[in-house]
């Protein structure tokens, strides 16, 4: 049986990658990238299997892609690449049970004319489950590096878009020259959301809720009707095509399920609302607020991907003479926050075995939260269940992904020290057998990102007239950078009277200028965000606004001293 | 319709799944009882056992285990119930459409709203979370029990109580066509889309009834619409409309169009103009759902008076006061106390407005709205007669359960806390921001984004 | 007076519709000599008489007292087992500058800029707005009507709520109004503790030069190379005392920043307004010696974490401090429920006698013109209500108003409206023969 399965595996996964190793060779590679070989030893290491089983002074061995030998007295092949494994902790590759990694944000879908109708088109108003997210990868997309770096090998990447985006995908977060080759499967999931379309049907929660049971049902309807005229299309109506039926069916017949994002406890519970009504499988990712929720997630058997985003611990006044009611409102403020941190030793000692998913975190953030966790309550193994063999059996891949095991994909995190000390750092990242290689940091931190740079800011202090583009016309106005104790400051005037906005989170860096704004519209706060290029006393830049899913350009020049 | 809804038969499966929300056992003793049906009562004492009202007399000895409150020189009167409010919910406006039947405020629930303790404060027991106003056919609504603390919108849910949907007229709905260029931007295109959806529904009904009865295996469904299933339960009484409406003509017209569809239980809610139509109301049997005093904050309800509710109770149409407002919700108690000024109601009366007839209009006066045996133990104990300016609320029970005990009041009632927030965040009232009924419902254009309004 | 008169002759009082008790009639204002007789008189400054008389003559209280002769020339009104009242007075109204709430062409209370304090509410308030009549005859008599918007957006005045032009309805007394810059969050809008600081700085800044300059424009104003400079005409007023600063102030944050801005600038005829968190700085206030007006009293807390009657409690407390305090409803249609907005403070602590003088003489004391209105006093203008008991309570009717010594016609919109559509005629059937009921 063992062997069976060992020679599927082979068919399946290795197969492809010899016709890409032949396609390699089928050429020199005179840019000096590829590697010399493909087959890996790392030797004398701590190897973590998987949670809680540990070896040491031991070898791995990986070739072509998956782990061939494990153990203390293990054969080195011949044309290996010998890593010296002292003081080097190594783990199985991190698994994210969802992400957008690898997803390049679509162009907003253009404002249809006819927008306020009951059914406003699919496109617009998010309902698009037909949808594949390998439409939204991009091999070169920032986010597949930036988790790699802190361990990541696999991420279940679900699509952009609102209500209903499409299905998800687990791609390997490896470099490819095309997002098919990142692909471990397909239609992992059928992804959803709580975002409503900007100005149309469903706007909030209200219409969502709705709508799915609406599509659902006719799902159900349109799929018996396929299957009638599929036995005997004689005297049956010929059932029209409907793409955004079709994507339930596997759902319906509970092949695929629902991850829904569900951050909030109010959202998870609406969720979990639907999942009752209809009967699909439901997966719950993002899940931020979830201390009061064990039992019914229990009682469900709802799965659970908690998110790897954290609040920011509250800081109390240091004023000395504090009045009782502060001092009794931070209490009660550090007391959710430690909700917050120590829901995940709650939920898994409740029996939930859950993964993580970061798509609401920042990658950098990642191993901070993660210490906060422990520091919280989850055991290191716990944690580490849940960023490996909970998310490879949440996400059925268990038999090739999870553990260090041989015929498992050769997906490896090498730390040297033990991952979750604080001091650790992560010298190799092998996604499916391809090694990536960091860079030890020593002594003084450098600078992190988003931090102004003193010595470049000179370049941007000053006014700057901009002209700003939208659909309904030209905004012109200045803006104004001034340095305020070595941190940037501006703010954003504008000639026709509206009132000033003040910038906020000002990068720039390597002469990338990023901030964003928010102005208020009919009562109702909209953010800005606006990324782009100086260029000497030229800057140009792109206005998003997340809300409605569009941008515009904005240029700008600096005005003579 | 459709015999009731698949859908409908889950939610009630759902529910009872949830429905053991806690019960309370409590003896109040020697207090003044009006009962609001049965006069009342001095220096008499209400039983209650788990959850219900188990007597009503003098002398009732407290079984074993069970709590005594003394209400000696203190008032007891039947939990508040707020016919209009929009607290404890997330959302309040999908004003996207105008015909947004299918949505449901049950799927917005928020129990962790700190408006549903300041209410409980007030004496209140009972809301019903309304949908907005912003479209003409608006989403169902959602009836509440105010059983603070837990944080599960299921534990709040009147169970059992009817389904209720919320219409809207007039100005706002109009205002929505104008600014998107389609209709209706008339009070002539609001009936004109009243009558063609209820027409679209009886043909929706027509198609599934004969799908239904046609006894081929090998038959096709029609397509599945929960907007219509909702229009055909509304056809069918199985869905109370509450219609926001001002203007007598447009209360008038409606009337009209329901008599022609057939449909019979209809409450107007805010109803300024309500008084001009008076005897239309009572002989159609509509009920009015008022603001004690406002008026004058738009066009629509320039030609008001205070006397509205008393005028319309004289008349015979069952009217109830309603907040609208998290403040207003607060002192309901209050507001009713106004129709003693403008228009002489007796105490019983004014209590009413706050009480059995907003029962009524919610299809749960079986269960609340007055103190009698086997009715639910909603109840609110006050230190002076209600209706007086000075009158403080002491205790408010749900199911025999205290929620609002004024002995031990503590001031931070919040369930969840943003840790991120900072400790002193202060929010001052204005009184023009407080009608929610249109919040969510301004749809932000691009030209409104972008340009200086 | 006499052409006051003809004016009123001329204009006609109040349109509309027929009412029931005088068919086709107009009901005019009286202001004969009164005498009020028999009434449990509540002067405010001096005691409850318990059966007294008031002569009004000349728009003024010309005696009041238990044993008062009665001119033979007086009309003679025996109010044996009623309550005499002064007027009350509604401290921070929108009245007669908004007409209907929604329409902006029916709003006159904000004007465009940031620096308006020359904008004088007094010029717009619209004498025969149909809000009213409907306040006095709650038995409110004068109300500081505010305009609203920037940081200085205009001149408020207090009106006496009847007359046929401003002037006479003004009541005497005008202050700048001064929108302290806000740490506070307000509406639906949700900004981070960061935009709310940036935006409250420049604001801040903003205002500061303001008065910079207006304190410069004071000492050079009366030369004549001074240049016309209405903005800082107006301010200069409030530098050197000569009108009132309505600093408009609501969280303990920028109370506190308020009051030492003031002290700082070293003004004096100063009045806090809002002040909805002055509880919490109550001991401040009281220090500083500057009177409030706050309100509306019902009105939700200001903070998620507060008790759910804070707003309730906040004059009592202030009061109980020390500070004079004056309530208002910020409202304009229902300025009418200012006696319950003092009810509701009298029941969470500030006691019904501290509650009646928050709408009566603190009022008037607080707008300077302690010595004309907010008691029942000889020689104070006639401004008094009539009722049949405890104003606060709900219950409680008002049967006769009047204003600066006019006995004041006591329908409204909302009493003609109720006495038309009462009994309707015709009622279900326009054909049926109407049998009286």
């Amino acid at each position: 049986m063992k062997i069976l399965r060992k020679t599927l595996f082979r068919l399946i996964f290795i197969l492809p990658l010899i016709g890409l190793a032949s396609s390699l060779h089928a050429q020199s590679d005179p840019t000096g990238e590829s590697p010399a070989t493909r087959t890996f030893a790392i030797t004398n290491a701590t190897i973590i299997q998987a949670p809680g089983k540990m070896m040491e002074e031991a070898t791995i061995v990986i070739t072509d892609g998956l782990i061939t030998a494990i153990g203390k007295n293990v054969n080195i092949p011949s044309d290996a690449e010998v890593l010296d494994g002292t003081d080097m902790f190594i783990y199985p590759g991190f698994i994210d049970g969802m992400a957008n990694t690898g997803a390049d944000r679509p162009e907003s879908p253009e404002r249809p004319d006819n927008l306020f109708t009951p059914d406003p088109p699919n496109y617009y108003a998010g309902i698009t489950p037909e949808n594949q997210v390998v439409e939204q990868i991009k091999v070169d997309e920032n986010s597949i590096e930036a988790m790699r770096k802190v361990g990541f090998t696999i991420s279940h990447t679900v699509p952009y878009g609102r209500m209903l985006p499409g299905s998800g995908a687990l791609i390997l977060l490896r470099d490819a020259d095309h997002p098919d080759k990142l692909i471990l499967s397909e239609g992992s999931s059928l992804y959803s959301q709580f975002s409503g379309a900007p100005g149309a049907y469903p706007g909030n929660t209200l219409g969502i809720m709705a709508k799915f049971r609406n599509l659902y049902r006719n799902a159900e309807l349109s799929k018996s009707h396929s299957e009638l005229y599929a036995s005997n299309p004689t005297g049956i109506a010929r059932p029209t095509r409907d793409r955004v039926s079709e994507a339930f069916y596997p759902v319906i017949e509970k092949k695929q399920p629902i991850f829904y994002n569900a951050s909030n406890s109010l959202e998870a519970r609406r969720a979990m609302r639907l999942q009752k009504e209809l009967g699909f499988n439901l997966v719950l990712g993002n899940l931020q607020e979830g201390w009061d929720l064990a039992d019914e997630i229990k009682s469900t058997g709802t799965k659970v991907f908690m998110s790897l985003e954290l609040p920011k611990e509250p800081k109390d006044s240091k004023e000395e003479d504090k009045s009782d009611e502060v001092k009794r409102l931070e209490e009660r403020r550090m007391e959710f926050y430690k909700k917050y941190v120590t829901q995940y030793a709650q939920l898994q000692q409740a029996g939930i075995k859950f993964g993580f998913s970061s798509i609401d975190a920042r990658a950098n953030d990642l191993k901070n939260n993660l210490l906060t966790i422990i520091e919280n309550g989850l055991s290191e193994d716990e944690a580490l269940a849940a960023l490996t063999t909970n998310a490879a059996a949440l996400l059925g891949i268990s038999n090739m992904a999870g553990t260090l095991d041989e015929g498992k994909i050769g997906n490896l995190v090498v730390s040297k020290g033990p991952y979750f000390d604080k001091e650790s750092q992560i010298k190799y990242v092998f996604v499916d057998g391809v090694k990536y290689e960091y860079d030890l940091k020593t002594g003084a931190r450098k600078a992190e990102d988003g931090e102004a740079n003193p010595a470049g800011m000179q370049a941007l202090i000053g006014t700057w007239s901009y002209e700003f583009t939208t659909p309904q016309g030209t905004q012109t106005g200045k803006m104004i950078f001034t340095n305020e104790s070595g941190m940037l400051s501006g703010i954003m005037t504008s000639s026709d009277g509206t009132p000033d906005v003040d910038l906020q989170n000002i990068s720039f860096l390597n002469n990338e200028l990023t901030f964003d704004f928010s102005i208020d519209a009919g009562g109702q706060s909209i953010d800005i965000v606006v990324e782009g290029v100086v260029d000497g006393t030229s800057y140009e830049a792109e206005a998003s606004v997340a809300a409605f899913n569009v941008s515009f350009p904005i240029q700008a020049t600096k005005d003579e001293a | 319709m459709i015999k009731t809804s698949s859908l409908f038969i889950l939610f009630l499966c759902v529910s009872a799944l949830h429905a053991q929300t806690k019960k309370g056992d409590v003896l109040i003793k020697n207090g003044t009882v009006i009962t609001i049906t049965d006069g009342t009562l001095e220096n008499t004492d209400v039983l209650v056992r788990n959850g219900k009202i188990d007597r009503i007399g003098k002398n009732l000895k407290a079984p074993n285990g069970v709590e005594e409150v003394d209400a000696t020189g203190k008032f007891v009167m039947p939990g508040i119930i707020d016919a209009h409010s929009h607290i404890a919910g997330t959302s309040i406006n999908e004003g996207t459409s105008q015909v947004t039947a299918e949505v449901s405020m049950e799927d917005v629930v928020d129990p962790l709203d700190v408006s549903i303790y300041r209410a409980l404060a007030g004496g209140v027991t009972s809301i019903h979370l309304m949908h907005g106003s912003a479209n003409v056919i608006g989403g169902q609504n959602e009836t509440l029990k105010l059983r603070w603390g837990s944080t599960n919108p299921d534990d709040l849910r009147f169970e059992g109580a009817p389904r209720t949907i919320k219409f809207a007229l007039g100005e706002n709905p109009t205002r929505g066509g104008r600014s998107r260029g389609i209709q209706p931007q008339s009070r002539m295109g609001v009936e004109a889309m009243l009558r063609n959806t209820f027409s679209d529904a009886v043909k929706y009904r027509d198609a599934w009834n004969e799908y239904r009865s046609n006894k081929s295996s090998r038959k096709v469904a029609p397509e599945y619409s929960l907007r219509m299933e909702t229009m055909v339960d509304i056809l069918e009484g199985e869905v109370l409309v509450h219609c926001h409406s001002y203007r007598a003509d447009e209360i008038y017209m409606l009337m009209k169009v329901f008599s022609d569809f057939g449909i019979e239980r209809l409450t107007f809610q805010h109803a300024n103009e309500a008084y001009k139509v008076a005897p239309e109301l009572a002989e159609f049997g509509a009920s009015a759902s008022v603001f004690a005093d406002w008026w004058a904050y738009k066009l629509e309800v320039y030609y008001s008076t205070a006397y509205n509710a008393a005028i319309l109770t004289k008349n015979g149409v069952n009217t109830s006061i309603n907040s609208d407002s998290g403040e207003l919700i607060r002192h309901l108690f209050h507001e009713a106390a106004k129709t003693q000024k403008y228009g002489d109601l007796s105490d019983n009366e004014a209590l009413a407005l706050i009480t059995l007839n907003p029962a009524k209009q919610l299809g749960i006066d079986n269960r609340v709205g007055s103190l009698e045996k086997g009715k639910d133990a909603d109840i609110a104990i006050f230190d002076s007669h209600p209706l007086s300016i000075y009158a403080v609320p002491q205790m408010t029970f749900v199911d025999g359960v205290k929620y609002f005990d004024i002995e031990n009041d503590v001031a931070d009632q919040r369930i969840y806390i943003d840790p991120e927030s900072t400790v002193e965040n202060v929010q001052i009232f204005y009184a023009d921001d407080h009608d929610k009924c249109m919040e969510g419902a301004n749809v932000v254009n691009f030209y409104d984004l972008f340009n200086n309004k | 007076m006499k052409k006051f008169i003809s004016i009123l002759s001329v204009l006609v009082l109040l349109p509309l519709f027929a009412v029931a008790q005088n068919d086709g009639g107009i009901v005019r204002a009286d202001n004969s000599k009164f005498a009020l007789t028999n009434a449990k008189i509540y002067t405010v400054t001096n005691g409850v008489i318990e059966k007294g008389t008031i002569i009004i003559n000349n728009g003024i209280i010309e005696a009041v007292g238990a044993n008062i002769n009665i001119p033979g020339d007086a009309q003679v009104i025996d109010y044996s087992g009623q309550e005499i009242y002064p007027g009350m007075i509604d401290s921070g109204t929108r009245l007669g500058l908004s007409e209907i709430g929604s329409i902006s062409e029916a709003n006159d209370f904000r004007e465009f800029g940031e620096i308006t304090p020359n904008m004088q509410a007094l010029t717009a308030v619209n004498p025969n707005s149909v809000a009213i009549p409907v306040t006095r005859v709650s038995g409110v008599t004068s109300a500081l009507t505010m305009p609203a918007g920037g940081p200085l957006p205009g001149t408020a005045a207090t009106i006496s709520l009847f007359g046929y032009t401003p002037d006479q309805m003004y009541a005497g007394s005008k202050g700048v109004v001064m929108n302290f810059p806000s740490s506070a969050q307000r509406g639906w809008r949700r900004r981070t503790p960061e935009q709310i600081e940036k935006a409250r700085e420049r604001a801040q800044e903003t205002i500061n030069d303001a008065f910079d300059k207006a304190e410069l424009y004071a000492k050079i104003k009366e030369s004549d190379a001074a240049r016309y400079y209405p903005e800082m005409e107006a301010l200069a007023k409030v530098v050197t005392g000569e009108v009132l600063l309505y600093i408009e102030v609501n969280s303990a944050k920028d109370i506190t920043s308020a009051l030492e801005w003031v002290e700082e600038r070293g003004y004096k005829n100063v009045v806090l307004t809002g002040v909805a968190e002055g509880w919490r700085v109550a001991d401040e206030i009281a220090k500083s010696g500057f009177p409030v007006i706050t309100g509306p009293v019902l009105s939700t807390p200001t903070r998620g974490s507060d008790a759910y009657d804070t707003a309730y409690k906040n004059p009592g407390l202030m009061q109980k401090a020390g500070i004079k305090v004056a309530l208002r409803t910020m409202d304009t249609e229902n300025s009418r429920n200012l006696p319950y907005n003092a009810g509701f403070a009298a029941t969470y602590g500030m006691g019904r006698e501290e509650a009646l003088k928050a709408i009566t003489i603190n009022a008037a004391e607080i707008m300077g013109v302690g010595d004309e209105l907010g008691s029942i006093e000889v020689g104070k203008k006639a401004n008094i209500f009539v009722s049949t008991g405890d104003p606060f309570q709900t219950s409680t009717k008002i049967l006769d108003v009047f204003i600066d010594g006019y006995k004041i016609p006591m329908t409204s919109r909302h009493t003609e409206l109720y006495d038309e559509f009462l009994n309707r005629t015709p009622g279900l059937n326009k054909n049926a023969t109407k049998v009286d009921g």
